[in-house]
């Protein structure tokens, strides 16, 4: 097709920059309006855990008080730091970080092992175990809640802490992802190793595994924040503080007629420090390694 | 929170050429995969397993004297007869309507907004992913102020800006506004998943693409329906299904903020699993509806893959 009226590049080419420096004032602003959106609640929480007086958070909350402390104090901090007795949110905070490091840390290992035996192994059926993987991933947690509770009161194991940590531990989500990242390296990488007389887990465990930062990291975090927030399952598996995650025992201010969210917001920002800084320790791999391995379609 | 729905590998399992398989090598195999493969089939295939046969009982929770006696349908049929559960799937389907362009849209327009070159892009990306790292109990934390009747920031923003003439609203005691704040809440909180995937979508699509269509004399706009649109289109699938299937699981926030009131008008089927198990102690009806909410998760996966396998040729 013929198309005579075309612009020269010339006058076309400045048209578009000028266009494009007013398009850029637009979108910065419209950023920023959006990290306002996203960060003012945060801001806010951050804010009124530092005040003393729980109606005065209230009062404060609708005009920019709420974004201003004039005498911070911790005392809010103090009194839901305890380790027993009542607002030991200590204890549950600690409860909650042993929870995660167990579930991460076994399900690092358990989930990358598998991902590898199944992209380079010789077993027979690994094709099926894994499309066997891929499908249990369909199955949603709230939908084996029910005949799981039996099971594990049955088995004794309710208000533990291992109730909360093992049943999560391995996951097709994540022995997909390691599979799909280990698939994708060199079989150059495995054949070396091989020659050398390395055996399948040495070969696992010196070579591929050193190279997989980017996916250790994705699925701590993943699995991290999992673990973190998780909420209708320890509802239904604990009684007492023994084993209680801060989760649950931060949902239980909304239980009290008048809630104290001086103690709330306290409990809170103490609930938000360890994730962050999981979060912040890994959100370099993390992005990036996810945006690569995000869609498949 | 579940991320990904992977369907079927792009690569195939990587082979190799057939080796000399001795046998501690392949024991050494088995021993690498038992721990998964044990752990799923105790957590996962079992109680899955299970559900389908304790919906078709009596099981109450705690165990009882008389026998679990099999009673066939007669668990589904009762939940299609129970009002609150139609009104629960009606809840969890409007709370979806709401959702999905609010969250996704706003997930999509923060991430193309991110992928231009401006500064501190980065920064802003780890920023926004902030809520989705937040705790649910702690984002109703911070909402529950937020809502608060009469006189919490939004009513005195509301109230503010219309001089007085609009009357507070009781964001999460009055059933026509219950749901609608929950949506609001649960989009800020997860948004940033969305996000992310939508910004590997945008770099999944390669700037060949816009060179020619920029030399063809494509405009910014035609540059974007005409490129962005159809290369996004695995991914807005992947988004949207992946969207609607939490929604339809949506508890936390409901259990917390208003157990599903007033008026019922935020019951979900989550809840109202949670409720017949655990508070009228009916297990068995329970996981009859746990049931029920697997079919319907089960059916949307579905959709998601023949949507996806039509785009991908």
């Amino acid at each position: 097709m013929s198309d005579l009226a075309i612009p020269t590049p010339h006058t076309e080419a400045k048209r578009e920059r000028s266009a494009i420096g007013s398009l850029r004032l637009v979108q910065t602003g419209c950023i920023l309006v959006i990290a306002l959106v996203i960060v003012s609640p945060l801001f806010m929480l951050l804010i009124a855990s530092l005040k003393d007086d729980r109606f005065q958070i209230l009062a404060d909350m609708g005009s920019f008080r709420a974004f201003w402390v004039s005498n911070p104090t911790l005392s809010n901090f103090a009194e839901v730091s305890n380790f027993s007795g009542e607002l030991a949110y200590g204890r549950y905070l600690m409860n909650s970080l042993f929870i995660l490091a167990c579930t991460v840390g076994a399900g690092l290992i358990v989930n990358s092992m598998a991902g590898f035996v199944l992209a380079w192994g010789t077993l027979r059926g690994r094709a099926l175990v894994l499309s066997l993987v891929i499908a249990l991933y369909v199955i949603p947690q709230e939908s084996i809640i029910m005949p799981l509770v039996i099971m594990v009161s049955r088995a004794g194991m309710t208000d533990t802490f291992a109730v909360q940590i093992v049943p999560w531990v391995a996951s097709p989500l994540y022995i997909f992802l390691f599979y799909q990242f280990f698939a994708q390296l060199p079989k150059e990488l495995f054949e070396a190793a091989e020659m050398d007389g390395a055996s399948v887990f040495r070969i696992y465990r010196s070579i591929f595994l050193p190279l997989s930062l980017p996916a250790l990291a994705t699925v701590s975090i993943l699995m991290g924040i999992e673990s973190w927030n998780q909420y209708l399952w320890p509802i239904l598996v604990t009684q007492t503080d023994y084993a209680r995650p801060i989760a649950v025992a931060i949902a239980t201010f909304f239980g009290q007629d008048s809630i104290y969210w001086d103690r709330a917001m306290a409990a809170s920002v103490l609930m938000m420090i360890p994730i962050l800084a999981l979060y912040l320790a890994f959100q370099r791999w993390f992005v990036s390694s996810f945006v690569g391995s995000a869609v498949k379609g | 929170m579940t991320l990904q729905q992977p369907a079927l590998p792009a690569t195939a399992v990587a082979t190799r050429p057939a080796r000399r398989r001795d046998r501690g090598r392949l024991f050494q195999e088995i021993g690498m995969l038992a721990p998964a493969v044990a752990l799923l089939t105790i957590f996962l295939l079992v109680p899955f397993l299970l559900s389908f046969w304790t919906a078709m009982t009596n099981q109450p929770l705690v165990p009882r004297p008389t026998p679990v006696r099999f009673i066939g349908l007669t668990n589904f049929l009762r939940i299609f007869k129970d009002d609150l559960f139609w009104t629960s799937l009606w809840n969890v389907s409007r709370f979806t309507f709401w959702i999905l362009p609010v969250q996704c849209g706003l997930a999509f327009a923060t991430a193309l907004l991110l992928h231009q070159k401006l500064p501190l892009r980065n920064f802003f990306r780890g920023l926004f992913f902030l809520p989705a790292i937040t705790s649910m109990v702690v984002v109703c934390v911070i909402w529950g102020t937020l809502f608060q009747y009469p006189t919490g920031p939004f009513n005195q923003v509301i109230g503010f800006l219309s001089g007085g003439d609009i009357q507070p609203i009781d964001w999460l005691g009055d059933p026509n506004w219950a749901m609608f704040s929950i949506v609001l809440l649960s989009a800020w909180q997860a948004y940033g998943f969305q996000m992310i995937v939508y910004l590997a979508g945008l770099q999944g699509i390669p700037d060949e693409l816009y060179d020619a269509a920029r030399i063809d004399g494509a405009n910014a706009f035609q540059r974007f329906w005409h490129v962005t649109m159809p290369g996004l289109r695995p991914t807005h699938v992947f988004v949207l299904i992946i969207t609607t299937i939490q929604a339809f699981k949506l508890y936390t926030q409901v259990a917390i903020l208003t157990q599903g009131g007033p008026r019922s008008s935020t019951e979900t089927v989550v809840h109202y699993m949670v409720r017949a198990g655990f508070e009228e102690q009916k297990l068995g009806y329970a996981s009859a509806v746990s049931v029920i909410l697997f079919l319907i998760v089960l059916v949307i996966a579905l959709v998601q893959r023949q949507l996806l396998r039509r785009f991908d040729v």
